[in-house]
């Protein structure tokens, strides 16, 4: 199936947008005092910057590998770029958004140089999966494979994932699995929203296509 | 449209799996630590290497391993060419000749031992430091000359046999 672009595309919105992320709302006077510090080179204030936002960076970094340990090595790898690099850091946007800008890149460099040698090594998926509604509602009697288990859900949507081009990965991964508001995906990826939201769409369409067999 | 709209409904619900991706239980208690630790190795190592940075890691060097990291074609063609090089260079010393050079020239006036003994003291006597008194050597005082063949042009080994008046 060969798919295009639609040419009507930036006026496509998605049904339901996500909540505003918190990085969109002011940023706290703590998180600032923080940075002062850090930057001064107070490793204690680090540490409480890094305990802030590691989980959302490593969750980013590895949707986008679908690799544990390559997860673990960028996101650890990206806070320390960022530590090093906190004298450029103007403040022109939150922390938050200036790390994520380096881990993405980071990431994104890092797919390039691996390419031809992806391999996959997936996170255990949490107890509340079995229990999450909108996953009970897929693998019910309307879906065309009842017999599919999570396990193997999970291991088709992460193949369906590396298939799509980096910056199509990511916008998948900030908006739909992350919960990014698309304004806050922009300053991230340094595009304007128009952009954000025709590869959304477009993303949305491909992996559709991928995992057809396992949507209603 | 709307049947897009409902399609891409199913779909982010599949992709809401995705947040239940979890790493081990305990892996972000140790997460900011490592990242503290290797911020201080990093930064004691870079206080130490920095003098042998500049030596074995100047920019252009780095610029180009990581070039080579990156284009794997680019380290070949590399290689090859260094190769070529080597081969170059080693065809070419074996096929060119290589002209003897005669240290001390011979001319063809002196024909006779006794003269060429002369003549090599002389130019022995001149060059040498420390036998750059004596101006000339007279042929009768040194010892006698009884080689073979030309002096100059190589020695050359005799078979030596002696006889005894009475021996057996």
């Amino acid at each position: 199936m060969i798919m295009t672009e639609p040419a009507s595309r930036k006026a496509f919105r998605p049904p339901d947008e996500p909540p505003a992320d918190p990085v969109a709302t002011p940023v706290p006077v703590e998180e600032m005092e923080l940075v002062k510090r850090a930057r001064k080179g107070d490793l204690t204030a680090y540490d409480d910057l890094v305990r802030r936002y590691q989980e959302r960076i490593y969750a980013t970094i590895y949707h986008m590998t679908s690799n544990h340990e390559d997860a673990n090595d960028l996101a650890q790898e990206a806070f320390i770029k960022a530590f090093q690099a906190l004298r450029s850091f103007k403040g022109g946007s939150s922390f938050y958004t200036w790390v994520y800008r380096i881990a993405v890149n980071k990431t994104i460099n890092f797919l390039k140089q691996r390419k031809n040698k992806a391999q996959m090594s997936l996170d255990d998926l949490d107890f509340n999966a079995e229990h999450d509604p909108d996953l009970v509602a897929l693998i019910s009697e309307k879906t065309p494979r009842r017999e599919v288990g999570l396990a193997e859900l999970q291991e088709k949507l992460n193949i369906a994932m590396q298939k799509l081009s980096e910056p199509h990965r990511l916008v998948v991964t900030l908006h739909d699995v992350q919960g990014l508001s698309h304004e806050e995906i922009a300053k991230i990826m340094d595009c304007n929203i128009g952009t954000v939201r025709s590869r959304l769409f477009y993303a949305r369409q491909q992996l559709q296509a991928y995992l057809s067999d396992y949507l209603q | 449209m709307s049947q897009n709209t409902e399609n891409f409904e199913s779909l982010r619900h599949l992709l809401s799996l995705k947040r239940h991706e979890q790493p081990p239980p305990g892996y972000f208690n140790n997460f900011s630590s490592q990242v503290i630790a290797r911020i201080k190795l990093g930064e004691v190592g870079e206080e130490r290497a920095i003098p042998g940075r500049v030596i074995w890691e100047p920019p252009w060097l780095q610029r180009i391993l990581a070039a080579f990291e990156t284009k794997p074609i680019l380290a070949g063609g590399f290689a090859v060419a260094v190769c070529g090089l080597l081969i170059t260079g080693i065809i070419y010393s074996e096929k060119s000749d290589v002209q003897p050079v005669a240290l001390i020239p011979v001319t063809e006036s002196v024909s006779s031992p006794v003269e060429v003994a002369n003549a090599t003291a002389v130019m022995t006597a001149a060059n040498h430091p420390l036998l750059a008194k004596p101006a000339a050597l007279d042929a009768s005082s040194t010892s006698p000359i009884t080689a073979e063949g030309p002096l100059l042009g190589g020695l050359r080994a005799e078979p030596a046999s002696f006889t005894f008046p009475g021996g057996n």
